[in-house]
């Protein structure tokens, strides 16, 4: 990761003079994320949490505790949230997704907060199939290669989730305290990836309203409106950014393995997933591999 | 709105194509627009800032089409461009 970052002693969260070019709210509408102007540079507020100053090339990050909050609160806000903004502003390529190693390839799932990136992720990190991220899905050109690059090698969930999948024996990281998600270290009972993969196989998730899993595949240009839909991008008021924002999604939508997966939210069904996107990445590969013979 | 108005892609839009279609975003809300192959040609001929006949002209030599079914959906297309602000008319 190319983004210096400290923590600095807490700071209350002042009024700002000018108001925020963007914002992110929840469904609820909950406010979330407040972005602003702060010189040639950005204010990231999370409200009440935490303020992150962000340098202009989004090479130097700056966090301040809200006070009373705690440092894994803000550091894992950091790795989760504004670290893959800043990234953007490097003009690297981020999305809301997570992704595991299957046969050498890089098999990556999005979707927006909720859908079960992690807890897939997990599913199969909890298998043996090694995970290489589970928010934040950093990808980088290799000559004519999307590699995915390895993140944090820890993984969140919601509690309901750490029931099903995790053993009691796996470490975990410092609890936060603004979601009952917990952080898992990778170690013996999940399996981490932490080389760079070639991305074979982009799942967006549906919306579980089906009764046993199913992968469709999407045109291009769904793909590429999906795509810019769950990526992460700091100054979206910033032209030239943007418009090679645009340039490197769409050169990412020609790629030939955009799915739409759905499949039941059930624990018990997760096992019956993992068995159809497995079957469905290793299948192209051999399809591949024959191509080449 | 006329056959003989000039279509103006707004600053507002930016377009890719990918594949044979492509993809409108709109700076101003933004949304996402997409265009079929069809959709994604008649946009490609408003970037040249022709006529809608003209466009309309093109599309006849390269599509088995009536002239008055590709009237309509050119002018419904534009109407529906133009109510979102991705194009301006003169």
């Amino acid at each position: 990761m190319t983004v210096r970052y400290t923590e600095q002693p807490e700071r209350p969260l002042a009024p700002v003079g000018e108001a925020a070019f963007h914002q992110w709210v929840f469904p609820d509408g909950t406010l979330w994320t407040q972005f602003f102007r702060q010189g040639a540079g950005y204010l990231l507020r999370f409200p009440e949490l935490a303020d992150f100053e962000v340098s202009a090339d989004g090479c130097t990050v700056q966090g301040f505790p809200a006070p009373g909050v705690s440092s894994p609160t803000v550091e894992h806000l950091y790795l989760n949230q504004v670290m893959p903004l800043a990234l953007s502003r490097q003009g690297k390529l981020v999305l809301h997704g997570s992704a595991v190693d299957i046969g050498g390839q890089g098999v990556a799932f999005l979707g927006e907060s909720g859908r079960g990136k992690s807890t897939l992720a997990a599913s199969f990190a909890t298998e043996g199939t090694r995970f290489l991220t589970d928010d934040g899905l950093l990808l980088e050109w290799l000559d004519d290669r999307c590699m995915i690059l390895p993140s944090h090698p820890s993984i969140r969930l919601w509690e309901d989730s750490q029931d099903a999948l995790v053993s009691e024996r796996t470490a975990m990281a410092p609890a936060v305290s603004f979601t009952s998600k917990s952080r898992f270290l990778a170690g013996p009972g999940i399996a981490f990836c932490d080389e760079a993969r070639p991305l074979r196989r982009l799942f967006f998730l549906g919306e579980g309203e089906v009764e046993t899993p199913t992968i469709e595949p999407l045109r291009p240009a769904e793909a590429l409106i999906e795509l810019v839909k769950h990526s992460f991008l700091l100054d979206i008021e910033a032209r030239d950014m943007l418009a090679r924002h645009f340039d490197a999604l769409t050169r990412m939508a020609g790629l030939p393995f955009y799915f739409r997966l759905d499949y039941p939210r059930r624990y018990n069904a997760l096992a019956a997933v993992r068995e159809a996107v497995i079957r469905h990445a290793l299948e192209q590969k051999e399809s591949i591999e024959h191509e080449v013979v | 709105m006329k056959l003989s108005d000039k279509v103006y892609i707004s600053s507002q839009a930016m377009a890719r194509t990918v594949g044979d279609e492509t993809v409108i975003l709109d700076l101003a809300s933004g949304t996402y627009f997409g265009l079929d192959p069809v959709g994604a040609r008649m946009w490609q001929l408003m970037t040249d800032g022709q006529t809608l006949a003209a466009i309309c002209d093109t599309l006849l030599d390269e599509y088995e089409v009536t002239r008055e079914t590709l009237e309509g959906d050119i002018l419904r297309l534009t109407e529906e461009l133009r109510a979102k602000g991705l194009v301006s008319l003169a």
